[in-house]
């Protein structure tokens, strides 16, 4: 089945194109990576995904529906069941590694219990049994990952939007990160929408690649 | 090593403008004949008076925080977070009673439902018992400091705001609503600016003794001032000034101590992104509607019964004979004002944001102290150190108006310099110091014109509060240099309410019209250079 659907979208900033005709068509269960370089307009395509923005012209459709069209949001964000791991992570501060996973689960109305349940097994999932109180500023940097993937995966998804989620750590660290959200996309099998402006990370974590350059994709 | 001498004489300057007569005015307190003596507060303990002005002090500044903050936060979350129209607008009109001196909004509330006032024109003067001795109390200076402190809550709520890495809502937005993402982020991540507002309207509207003097309701700084100014017992005054020191102190520190856990990274955003806006959606009228209404009552309103109650040539050409020169006094020491708060301000800033100094966090709280303390102790502490017969150059002269000034408002330009310098990226210094320019060039040519902006409104926040300061010069300024303020305050014991309003209308005039000067400038320039 498409999970998402872009046709001809282009997106304008002040004037300035930022995204000229994009068209694409992610599958379920693929990992797609979009790989280009920094100020392509990677960014921007997550953002009309997830709905924080709308594309100027050209339509945009998740699972089927018409999200987005022309100028004007349909389905706002919270909406689209879409899960995203930001380039800063943007865990909130104010929270615990449990307040911060938690949030999205009391907006969907899920009940305390099995909130706790799902809470233990994705931290579980992700390696950080012990630390569900720890603030995020008390966490290494890897360990913050964790936890933004957390965040993103507990709602179970239809696909999971990563903006360069490796990109702030050392290189190490990132190769054993990129292993570890291969083994859980194997594990869940949820569909990828992975960005990203390194070639290697690129063919790493791809099913396929999708090169940026200048707003446009390349064939 | 510039740079160190000179931020360490800009840190002596505050404390001896600032510190020393806090300091000094606390001494004196205490010694009586040369010994160690708490006579001055004994009579201040026993006296039930003081109680019950304490009693009425803390009651009205509470109700004050609590209104302001309730009525603050939602405006400033609705003015700094929404699509509601004219936003900016009304984010303007909001701050105005803030940036003229207190009295005269309850001036203007007299003119309007006092027993002889425009109500009562209209209505007959029975219409306006009811009114009158509401206005005249608890309930009537509840109001109008609400109406003056508002835009304080309202302010900060918006500056919080805009510190919110936006990236941390849009998190929320993916699995929530806005009402979620409101109330579980964006309100806990402002909260430290609430708090901080809730501080400073407690702590202002405690201070605050014009307002509840000219609506006869007996609070605690007005014994300070009363001893000092109608029975001349100094040591009284100090004894009474002491105690709003130190409830001024214990809250800053209780506040610190709060939020010193809670300070997440809050650093401004890069100004090309824009807020994530709510969509009022079909909420955007009736919102639209109560945030009008509530401009039209608390600002509109009040200015207007000024305009009427003054109308005439007659009025204006009075009040300009009898108070002309205070105008021009007022304005000069204005001036004079805002630039040295301009200059002590960028330094203060500067020192705070580059960490220059191991003690930069003392000093920035000590302005933040000076500033919300009440008028009255610094005015009485400014005294208590100035006159002395070696110091008279400062004592009898303006100069010691001038130096309340910067010990009270320091605070404003400082924070306004932090701001702006933390837009500027270091490497901007940085790339100029490998040029080989030192320090002062540094500052004059690269660190200075790059935070212009934040000089002119530094400058522009300067004169105003310069310009409406009552509370200490009242107490400090020399025989002859009385400013327009002060006349005003004194004239309205028996002037004509058209005289009064005529004054009145002046003060606005000379307070505001800088302000648009200084807002529109900027706009005719850029046509300029793009047209
Ligand atoms: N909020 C914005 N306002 C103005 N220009 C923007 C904004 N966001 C992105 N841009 C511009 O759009 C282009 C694409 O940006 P982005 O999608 O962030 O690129 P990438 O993620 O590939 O680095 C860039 O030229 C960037 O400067
Ligand atoms: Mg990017």
């Amino acid at each position: 089945m498409k999970i998402v659907g872009m046709d001809a979208v282009s997106k304008f900033y002040n004037g300035e194109r930022a995204l000229d005709n994009v068209s694409l068509e992610i599958e379920e269960g693929e990992r797609i990576v979009i790989l280009g370089p920094s100020g392509c307009g990677k960014t921007t395509i997550l953002r009309l995904i997830a709905g924080f923005i709308a594309p100027d012209t050209g339509a945009i459709s998740i699972a089927g529906e018409l999200v987005s069209r022309d100028g004007r949001i349909f389905t706002p964000p919270e909406r689209r069941n879409l899960g995203m791991v930001f380039q800063d992570l943007a865990l909130w501060p104010h929270l615990s590694v449990k307040g911060n996973i938690e949030f999205g689960l009391k907006a969907r109305g899920i009940p305390r219990e099995e909130r706790k349940r799902k809470i233990r097994e994705v931290l579980d999932l992700v390696g950080m049994a012990g630390y569900a109180d720890r603030k995020p500023a008390e966490l290494s940097g890897g360990q913050q990952q964790r936890v933004a993937l957390a965040r993103a995966l507990v709602l179970e998804p239809r696909a999971l939007l990563m903006d360069e989620p490796l990109s702030s750590l050392d290189l190490e660290l990132n190769i054993r990160l990129r292993k570890e959200i291969l083994r859980l996309q194997e594990k869940l099998g949820f569909t990828m929408v992975y960005v990203t402006h390194d070639r290697d990370e690129a063919a790493d974590m791809a099913t396929r690649v999708v090169s940026m350059k200048q707003g446009r994709i390349e064939v | 090593m510039v740079r160190r001498l000179t931020l360490a004489f800009v840190v002596i300057l505050l404390l001896v403008i600032g510190l020393l007569p806090v300091l000094s005015m606390f001494v004196k307190s205490v010694i009586a004949d040369g010994r160690l003596s708490l006579a001055a507060y004994e009579g201040l303990l026993a006296s039930v008076r003081q109680w019950t002005l304490m009693g009425h002090s803390m009651v009205l500044s509470s109700l004050v925080t609590a209104l302001t903050v309730a009525v603050g936060v939602p405006l400033g979350i609705l003015l700094g977070k929404t699509d509601l129209p004219w936003r900016r607008f009304f984010t303007l009109l909001f701050v105005v009673p803030l940036l003229i001196p207190p009295y005269i909004v309850a001036v203007s509330w007299f003119d309007l439902l006092g027993s002889e006032g425009l109500l009562a024109h209209v209505l007959g003067a029975s219409a306006t018992r009811t009114t009158a001795r509401l206005l005249f109390g608890l309930p009537g200076c509840t109001a109008v400091l609400f109406s003056i402190f508002l835009p304080i809550p309202m302010m900060l709520t918006m500056i919080f705001l805009r510190t919110i890495n936006p990236r941390l809502e849009e998190a929320g937005r993916l699995v929530a609503g806005w009402r979620g993402v409101m109330k579980e982020i964006t309100i806990p991540l402002v909260l430290p600016g609430v708090l901080l507002s809730a501080m400073l309207v407690f702590l202002l509207s405690f201070g605050e003794f014009s307002v509840p003097n000219f609506l006869r309701y007996d609070v605690f700084p007005v014994e300070s001032f009363t001893q000092f100014s109608a029975f001349y017992n100094f040591k009284a005054a100090t004894a009474a000034a002491v105690p709003l020191a130190a409830v001024t102190l214990i809250l800053l520190l209780a506040e610190s101590a709060f939020l010193r856990e809670r300070t997440y990274q809050l650093r401004p955003f890069p100004e090309r992104e824009r807020l994530p806006l709510i969509r009022l959606g079909t909420h955007r009228r009736w919102l639209f509607a109560s945030a009008a209404i509530a401009g039209l009552v608390i600002v509109i309103v009040p200015l207007v019964v000024l305009v009427i109650q003054s109308a005439g040539i007659d009025a204006y050409a009075e009040a300009l004979d009898r108070a002309g020169g205070s105008l021009l006094r007022s304005l000069a020491y204005a001036v004079a004002g805002a630039t040295l708060l301009t200059f002590l301000g960028f330094f203060t800033g500067y020192l705070v944001q580059t960490k220059a100094l191991r003690y930069w966090r003392s000093v920035d709280s000590l302005t933040i102290f000076l500033f919300a303390l009440p008028s009255t102790v610094i005015g009485i502490g400014l005294i208590s150190q100035w006159n002395t017969p070696w110091t008279n150059f400062i004592y009898g002269t303006p100069v010691i108006i001038i130096l309340g000034y910067l010990a009270k408002y320091t605070a404003l330009t400082s924070r306004i310099s932090v701001t702006q310098l933390a837009q500027i990226p270091p490497s901007m210094e940085e790339a100029a110091r490998v040029a080989g320019a030192g320090w002062f060039r540094r500052m004059a040519f690269i660190v200075a014109p790059l935070a212009r902006r934040g000089l002119v409104a530094g400058w522009v926040v300067g004169y105003i509060f310069s310009l409406r300061d009552t509370g200490i010069t009242m107490l400090v300024y020399p025989a002859g240099h009385e400013t327009l303020p002060v006349r005003i305050f004194t004239l309205m014991a028996n002037g004509s309410p058209q005289l009064i309003a005529a004054l009145c209308m002046v003060m606005i005039t000379a307070t505001l019209l800088p302000a648009g000067i200084a807002w529109m400038v900027p706009a005719v320039l850029k046509r300029k250079v793009i047209g």
